[in-house]
């Protein structure tokens, strides 16, 4: 066990595909923690899912053994975050379980917003940022111009700056060492009432709920009655250790060290990523600072395809619901689709995610519906009522206002994409609110956007806008009043709550328009006459009619063959079932899916 | 009774029936086969009689008068063959004296001529290989003998406009037939079973026909204006609209697809035909090959699955215009079948497509063109 100022605690903080798992695991080799020939590709990344889309979900951390050039033997945490702007709470509270942090930029794409963002981060929270440039190995790079970003952007010297490989391993000891002569040994007290910090947890089917910390005050035994001051939960403590990258048991853990804690807890959800672990016995006084419950920001129904698949879904939720604490969920009818939940999420990746594992894990396979924010709705009287289901608006007349979640977005784009950069930012009303240069030929613009706009198709233009070349970050800012709406969609007369949407004034036009045209091609023919109508309150404000079908028949019954005119009939029979009868509609599931896609249209 | 002879001598793009190469080297062992398996059901139910025959295809106008009489010879050898009404199929371009000799002394007393369409613009669209002026020289023939004559017509064709389909409807009704059938153009998808008859990968090029004539044909309301205008020319011209898809002069109805419709017994032999015997469906297989292992070995016919005779016979009677009667059918399948049948209809109230006199319902004009969308109430849940 080390001395406090034998430790080293340090995250990478990196943008995606700029190398962070490839120089992590170059790190393992490097200090010997992991056999070259025991080499998984990328060893961090412990879940599938997370090896194919190749970025980091679950926080882990890994305990290293490296001889500095003092000749002493240093103890080295690192900590592994989150590579995603959804996950920004996590990261913030991988960083505050660290001293230091490698800021690592692809030598051939610079520096990206969300690693920005990051790294802000890190420096307001006091870490000592060491700045390497990876990836040198490749071949056509402009060393200068990286340099001239990091320099601009966060005020970095040449001198400070390490050249790394994480292919090749050139440079990688020289990080090492920078970390152990450059980032703070951990200065805890240890006399003092436990308090660790919980920067991620995971449920484990034989050790319930693991919790990995960093010891900040004090020390922890197994065996130990615990406490979680956020949750209140208490419980008693069932198994302690390191990951080296395997775990290993430990009796004790100590102020400065990085480790796991078995809590004997059941729900990860009593054990939530910021809170602070101290003993039932002694405990803290104060909660570590930095503390936030995981605040849904999207919102989205899942519906299994086939209805009788719902009680899988609820119990696929649940499970999932155990491993990953921001995910919330309640049960939702939609008259269109049936049973399903509505479920909040950090946001689009996030849900992405959850929904990939549902399908992958649980083999449900299910319609997800368009994502939505959290509105803020003012009646009058005063009350608020916070809704995300545009069913649930209340009656026009009774609102005072509604409120929409603001966000400061920050994009880093090529100086060529500002232009046509701008114009989906003014198109997503958003607001300029600086414009500055990170190096000759890079820009960062820095707007106030809706949330509700960014959710619908804005990084992907973002990116087909700029050839890739453009990154995003942002954060919630506010609640602001908006002209917001409900423009609802009647068919038949009939309004159909699946088909509701909210939505900004000035749009209702042409998103109705869009709308009704599309659901036109969509609703089949019909018996009659079909009216499908798109209205803010009582007035209609776009229209079209899907005329009468005048012809379906079977006409040749030839030679007595009736099996096969039969077995035509029963298919038909068939796909009438999954449609939805709104009023004397049928209007096939697929309608509902591709209206509540096509806002990206709009 | 049916009887299949599945040879042609040019394949049909749009056909999907049971059909083979009048050139195919089975053509004497199914005509064999055919004659063994008419021999093996005819004992089998007791040589009964056939109250009516209908021979179909492919093309049996083009067995020769030989192939004819040797089948005349089976029928009368298994079967109590005293027919009210005897059709066979044929192309007007392959009938000629001699072979309708032939079938006159099977004992024809009906004729069903595949004109399909009176115009050259029709008959290319189709890929037919007659000419229309086979068709007056068969309609002679036919009449010359005595014969009863009935006219397939089909629209619906790629590049048909109401101008061309009045012309044929004008130059059918000209030759004077007792029977018309008008189908609208059906595209099947699907491979065939059949299609194994043909040698040399026909199906590719058949479905890129299929494919190609489907992109050109008129749309459904167009499709829907031909069918009405078809309805009107005809009602004018003295004909009978009693089926979906069929029009007779007064008793001229075909007896045959009469009990077809009505759900009565018969027996189809040969490939790709179709039983119905004693509340059971069955088929033969359409492959050739297929068909002739079953029959060389004296096996019996395919049983169709799930088979419900009350739905069938609901929809049966309502593809007639005598409509369904529900007290007939409950006394035929139970008051629980009719009452079904009567929801399921009563569901429709107020669309136009059923009209009610008492307990008999029947299709309207609209209800003729969206029979599906009534077929379908009939359906079990």
């Amino acid at each position: 066990m080390a001395v406090q100022s034998r430790i080293r605690n340090f995250s990478v903080i990196a943008h995606v595909d700029h190398g962070k798992t490839t120089l992590s695991d170059r790190i393992l080799e490097v200090t010997g923690t992991v056999a070259k020939r025991e080499m998984r590709e990328q060893l961090l990344d412990s879940m599938d899912l997370e090896r194919e889309r190749g970025i980091t979900i679950k926080a882990r951390a890994v305990r290293m053994a490296w001889t500095a050039r003092d000749g002493l033997l240093y103890e080295l945490n690192l900590i592994d975050t989150p590579g995603h702007v959804d996950f920004n709470y996590e990261v913030s509270r991988s960083l505050a379980a660290c001293e230091g942090a490698l800021l690592l930029v692809d030598a051939s794409q610079g520096i990206e917003a969300q690693t920005l963002a990051n790294a802000y981060l890190a420096v307001e929270q006091g870490l000592e940022v060491v700045p390497v440039i990876n990836k040198i190995d490749l071949p056509s790079i402009d060393l200068e111009v990286v340099r001239q970003d990091l320099y601009t952007t966060l005020g970095f010297t040449e001198e400070e700056t390490l050249l790394a490989s994480g292919k090749t391993g050139v440079g990688v000891a020289e990080i090492l060492h920078a970390i152990v002569e450059r980032v703070p040994p951990p200065h805890g007290d240890p006399a003092a009432p436990l308090r660790a910090l919980i920067f991620d947890s995971h449920y484990d089917v034989y050790k319930g709920v693991v919790a990995h910390i960093r010891v900040m005050d004090g020390s922890l035994a197994s065996g130990d009655r615990i406490l979680l001051l956020a949750t209140a939960k208490e419980s008693d403590l069932a198994e302690l250790g390191v990951f080296a990258p395997d775990a290993v048991r430990r009796d004790r853990l100590e102020a400065g060290e990085v480790g796991y804690a078995a809590t004997g807890l059941k729900a990860v959800a009593d054990c939530r990523v910021g809170d602070t672990l101290t003993l039932a016995t002694r405990p803290a006084a104060l909660p570590l600072p930095g503390y936030r419950p995981a605040k849904p920001m999207v919102f989205a129904g899942f519906y299994p395809t086939e209805s009788e698949d719902y009680p899988l879904l609820k119990d696929a939720l649940e499970k999932l619901r155990l491993n990953d604490a921001s995910l919330v969920y309640e049960p939702e009818t939609s008259q269109a689709l049936g049973f399903g939940f509505r479920c909040g999420f950090l946001g689009l990746l996030h849900l992405e995610i959850v929904q990939e594992r549902l399908e992958r894990e649980y083999d449900v396979t299910l319609i997800a519906t368009s994502p939505s924010v959290e509105y803020r709705v003012i009646v009058h009287g005063g009350r608020e009522i916070a809704l995300d289901n545009p069913a649930e608006l209340p009656d026009p007349g009774t609102i005072e206002e509604i409120r929409e979640p603001w966000m400061k977005v920050m994009i880093i784009t090529p100086t060529t994409y500002v232009g046509p950069l701008m114009d989906l930012a003014q198109n997503k009303r958003g607001t300029l609110k600086d414009m500055t240069y990170v190096d000759p030929t890079r820009a960062m613009l820095t707007y106030e956007m809706p949330l509700g706009e960014v959710i619908v198709d804005f990084y992907d233009q973002l990116k087909s806008r700029s050839q890739g070349y453009a990154s995003l970050d942002y954060e919630l800012t506010e609640y602001r009043a908006a002209d917001l709406v409900r423009l609802d969609i009647l068919v038949a007369g009939t309004i159909v709550d699946a088909l509701s949407i909210i939505i900004h004034r000035e749009r209702t036009m042409s998103a109705g328009r869009v709308l009704t045209a599309k659901l036109r091609t969509l609703i089949p023919k019909q018996m009659f006459d079909v009216r499908i109508q798109a209205a803010v309150g009582n007035k209609v404000i776009a229209s079209e009619t899907v005329k009468a079908k005048r012809k379906d028949v079977i006409a040749k019954c030839y030679g007595g063959d009736i099996t096969r005119k039969k077995k035509l009939l029963e298919k038909q029979k068939e796909g009438k079932k999954r449609m939805k009868m709104v009023g004397q509609v049928e209007i096939p599931q697929e309608a509902f899916l591709a209206v509540l896609r096509i806002k990206e249209d709009m | 009774m049916y009887v299949h002879i599945p040879f042609c001598a040019a394949r049909c793009p749009y056909c999907d029936f049971a059909t083979a190469p009048a050139t195919t080297r089975l053509r004497a062992r199914y005509l064999a086969a055919l004659a063994a398996e008419i021999g093996r059901e005819g004992a089998a139910l007791g040589r009964p009689r056939a109250r009516t025959l209908f021979v179909g295809g492919g093309t049996p106008s083009l067995l020769e008068p030989d192939e004819v009489d040797a089948l005349a010879a089976a029928l009368r050898g298994a079967f109590a063959f005293r027919p009210l009404e005897a059709t066979v199929e044929a192309n007007p371009a392959t009938l000629d004296r001699a072979r309708l000799g032939a079938w006159k002394r099977l004992g024809i007393t009906r004729l069903s001529l595949g004109a399909q369409s009176l115009s050259a613009e029709g008959l290319q669209a189709l890929g037919r290989t007659h000419q229309p002026g086979d068709v007056a020289p068969a309609v002679a023939a036919a009449r010359s003998l005595g014969l009863a004559v009935a006219i397939d017509l089909i629209f619906g064709w790629p590049g048909q406009t109401a101008e061309l389909w009045a012309a044929d409807l004008a130059a059918a009704q000209a030759l004077a037939p007792d029977h018309l059938s008008c189908y609208p153009l059906e595209l099947e998808t699907e491979r065939e079973e059949a299609d194994a008859n043909w040698p040399g990968g026909g199906w590719p090029v058949v479905a890129r026909w299929r494919a190609r004539a489907a992109a050109a044909v008129p749309d459904e309301d167009a499709v829907a204006s031909l069918y009405e205008q078809a309805e009107r020319t005809l009602r004018r011209g003295g004909f009978r609209h009693y089926e979906i898809a069929n029009w007779a002069r007064p008793r001229r109805r075909s007896r045959h697809n009469l009990a077809y419709w009505r759900n009565d017994e018969w027996i189809g032999l040969g490939a790709g035909a179709h039983s119905h015997l004693g509340g059971f469906r069955s088929r033969n297989p359409a492959a050739l090959t297929a068909y002739l292992a079953r029959a060389e070995a004296g096996l019996g016919r395919l049983a169709a699955e799930r088979v419900d005779e009350a739905v069938d016979g609901a929809i049966l009677a309502l593809r007639l215009d005598e409509g369904l009667a529900l007290d007939r059918h409950a006394a035929r399948f139970g008051r629980v079948a009719a009452d079904r049948a009567r929801r399921g209809l009563r569901s429709l109230d107020g669309t136009g497509l059923v009209r009610w006199s008492g307990e008999t319902a029947r299709l309207t004009p609209r209800g003729r063109l969206l029979a599906t969308e009534v077929f379908l109430r009939l359906l079990p849940d």
